[in-house]
């Protein structure tokens, strides 16, 4: 007879977490919900303890141990070797199959962007390079399917109109507008910060070559013409989501939307103009080990949700 | 007649300019459409033959997709605009699409190089319950509500029902329940994260019991509580003659292991869940769903006497007609899965599934005997997050 097939939370243990970031200060890191903060090492580890007095009840786990700064690669041998409970997971790291592996997925919620600074005046060179990315091919082959093409700012799951923004891959259009450039605007650096960034914006540089651009990728986001970042949706009501969408990428702040059809015109204004091309949207995913119960332990935005979780044995 | 017939267009086309700039959410589909219709009536003027294309990218079944429709066509035509393929003036796209809280009718119109797009809205309602079904065992609902249901009890008065927050009595008016009166419980402590509770009822009086807290009231003349912080022992029942009296650990979820026995001899046990009692050879058995995942066997002695079958954290005892004495546990499964309860008999100290399962639509979140020949099944739905409380009998001769 095996033990272990008890269906109500069990109080007591410790969930192990692993993730890429590294925060130096508690205040950057959202703790998580029903916890404090017990222990803390800048960009290294955290410790968050249940509190007794939660708002719903104690959480059932003891403890979280937050491991920072771990790249996704040895996050997720960790969680194939039983040293850690919760993991995130890229597209490379989905692809391996590990035995009672559960995978979280939020909504999508990482908005993949574009952004051009001041410098690039001409908006044909915006345009072009919008026309020139081959969205497509990214999804299936670095993105390994995940999340949505998208020529929107907000997710269609938020906003429901985000196929109205359907993005168009025309390069003959692009190649047409390069060619009306003079030669010094042909040339356009793009900047990527996260390494786990590089390779799409290396296809997009690529892309840019065909439609006649010269993309030059670096690192060093000061002095770069556009920039691939990524931006996370936090608010469940849309127009909430696309005043800090436009916050964030250094846009005008949208006109107040109280209909759909107001969110629309909204955002179809930030959107004109090329500043910002959106590219795509993506969840967050997390893997879980075989002993977390209780689960999944994020919020369809991706936030934690550890407070309902419990874990059955011992690591 | 005529007259107003004609006039009728004319009065639309007159409205669409005072109508606001952006459209407001309509009350259903059929608003909606019809919202739409007017503003692609006076896109198009009056005569003009319009081809509109449909595409259902929501969670709307075709019903409501087709009332949808025909809506927007009627309203168009009463408009005075022909719905055509042919040499249309206008193409029209139509998307029924959909966020969090609303459904969305997207029109994206293109007369020649002018494209529009218009957006209506209604509210989304709550998707639709999943249908009861059972087999061997038959189950009843007999209460379903928002709240948290941790146990619920009939009396003279009428329906008990116990909530982590309150206690209410229902009573029926003209065949519907009503609330009669509700009672606010103060618990001394943090409600547990998986509060659990039991009533007992003996005729106008009940007792309620919540972790760290002890309840006693009457339903009649009025619904009257008191309560207190009190660490008193829980009567867990099994069937009609079974009784034991466990103490429930505050704060948490599960029986400290500390029991009192029908004799009134004390004993202490792993703690565990829950408990249920079999006759067998004339002897009284106790299965304890404990706490470690096991479902320990205990003879009269309270002596460890074999593992159960692989059951969930909830059983119950209850006497049927046929085989004696039964043990309904919940299935061992992950607490966010949808959950089953079957019937077992305990022979020779092996469990036996007399039944096939009667499943449930989310986890069984509260299990508790409930006048002997039946049991008290709370499961919180997974798709709509209700609780809804049934009551398991068995059925003989399935």
């Amino acid at each position: 007879m095996v033990a272990g097939a008890a269906t109500r939370p069990h109080y007591g243990g410790t969930l192990r977490v692993e993730m890429r970031e590294a925060f130096e200060t508690p205040e950057a890191m959202s703790p998580p919900a029903g916890f404090v903060l017990a222990a803390w090492e800048a960009g290294k580890r955290a410790v968050y303890t249940a509190d007794e007095n939660a708002a719903g009840g104690r959480p059932y786990l003891d403890s979280i141990e937050i491991q920072m700064g771990r790249p996704l690669s040895d996050q997720s041998t960790d969680l194939e070797l039983g040293k850690a409970d919760v993991v995130e997971l890229g597209p490379n790291e989905l692809r391996r199959q590990i035995a009672a592996r559960k995978v979280w997925s939020s909504s999508p919620v990482r908005l993949m962007v574009l952004v051009f600074g001041p410098r690039v005046e001409d908006a044909r060179v915006r345009e072009a390079l919008a026309l020139a990315v081959d969205r497509g091919a990214i999804h299936s082959v670095l993105l390994q399917r995940q999340g949505e093409i998208s020529g929107a700012l907000l997710p269609q799951w938020l906003s429901g109109d985000a196929f109205l923004f359907t993005p168009a891959f025309d390069g003959a259009r692009a190649r047409s507008l390069v060619a009306a450039l003079a030669a010094p605007a042909r040339t356009i650096s793009l900047a990527v910060s996260d390494a786990s960034l590089r390779p799409i914006a290396d296809r997009i540089a690529l892309n840019a070559r065909d439609a006649g651009l010269v993309v030059p990728v670096t690192a060093q986001r000061g002095t770069a013409d556009v920039r691939l970042v990524e931006v996370r949706t936090a608010s469940s009501d849309p127009a909430g989501a696309l005043a800090e969408t436009a916050a964030e990428l250094g846009l005008a702040e949208p006109a107040r939307a109280d209909t759909p059809e107001a969110l629309y015109n909204a955002e179809r204004a930030l959107l004109d103009g090329f500043r910002v091309i959106p590219l795509f949207h993506l969840p967050l995913v997390f893997g879980a080990g075989p002993r977390v119960r209780g689960g999944p332990g994020i919020t369809r935005l991706g936030e934690w949700h550890f407070e309902n979780l419990w874990v059955e044995g011992r690591p | 007649m005529i007259a107003a017939v004609k006039g009728w267009p004319a009065v639309l086309a007159a409205l669409l300019f005072i109508l606001p700039r952006y459209a407001r959410s309509a009350d259903d589909p059929a608003g909606a459409a019809r919202e739409l219709a007017r503003r692609t009536a006076a896109f198009a003027g009056r005569g003009a033959p319009v081809a509109v294309a449909w595409r259902n990218a929501a969670s709307l079944d075709s019903t409501a997709a087709g009332q949808a429709r025909a809506a927007f066509e009627t309203a168009l035509e009463e408009a005075g605009v022909r719905v055509s393929g042919i040499a249309p003036a206008v193409e029209v796209e139509i998307t029924l699409s959909e966020n969090q809280s609303q459904y969305l009718m997207v029109e994206e119109s293109r007369k020649g190089e002018e494209r529009q797009v218009w957006i209506a809205s209604w509210k989304r309602g709550a998707p639709p319950a999943a249908p009861a079904e059972g087999v061997a065992l038959e189950k009843k609902l007999v209460w379903e509500q928002d709240e948290a249901i941790l146990d619920v009890a009939s009396s003279e008065a009428g329906l008990l029902v116990l909530s982590p927050a309150r206690v209410a009595l229902y009573t029926q008016v003209n065949g519907k329940w009503e609330a009669s009166k509700s009672i606010a419980l103060t618990p001394a402590k943090t409600v547990p994260r998986d509060p659990r509770g039991r009533l007992r009822i003996n005729g106008k009086s009940f007792q309620a019991f919540l972790p760290g807290v002890a309840c006693s009231g009457s339903t009649e003349p009025a619904l009257e509580m008191e309560c207190r912080a009190a660490d008193e022992p829980w009567v867990l029942e099994s069937g009609s003659r079974a009784m034991l009296l466990g103490n429930f650990a505050a704060a948490r979820n599960y029986f400290d292991g500390r029991v009192t026995t029908q004799s009134g001899v004390r004993k202490t046990v792993p703690p565990f869940f829950s408990a249920a009692s079999v006759e067998d050879q004339g002897r009284t058995w106790w299965v304890l769903a404990q706490v470690d995942g096991r479902s320990q066997i205990f003879d009269a002695a309270w002596q460890p006497a074999g593992l159960a079958a692989q059951w969930g954290s909830d059983i119950a005892g209850m006497d049927a007609r046929c085989g004696g004495g039964q043990v309904l546990a919940t299935r061992p499964a992950d607490g966010g899965e949808p959950d089953a309860l079957q019937a077992f008999a305990v022979s020779n100290q092996v469990a036996t599934a007399t039944t096939g399962a009667v499943d449930f639509p989310g986890p069984v979140t509260a299990l508790w005997p409930s006048g002997g020949t039946s049991v008290l099944a709370v499961a919180r739905d997974l798709r709509t997050g209700r609780y809804a409380a049934y009551l398991v009998t068995v059925v003989c001769g399935r």
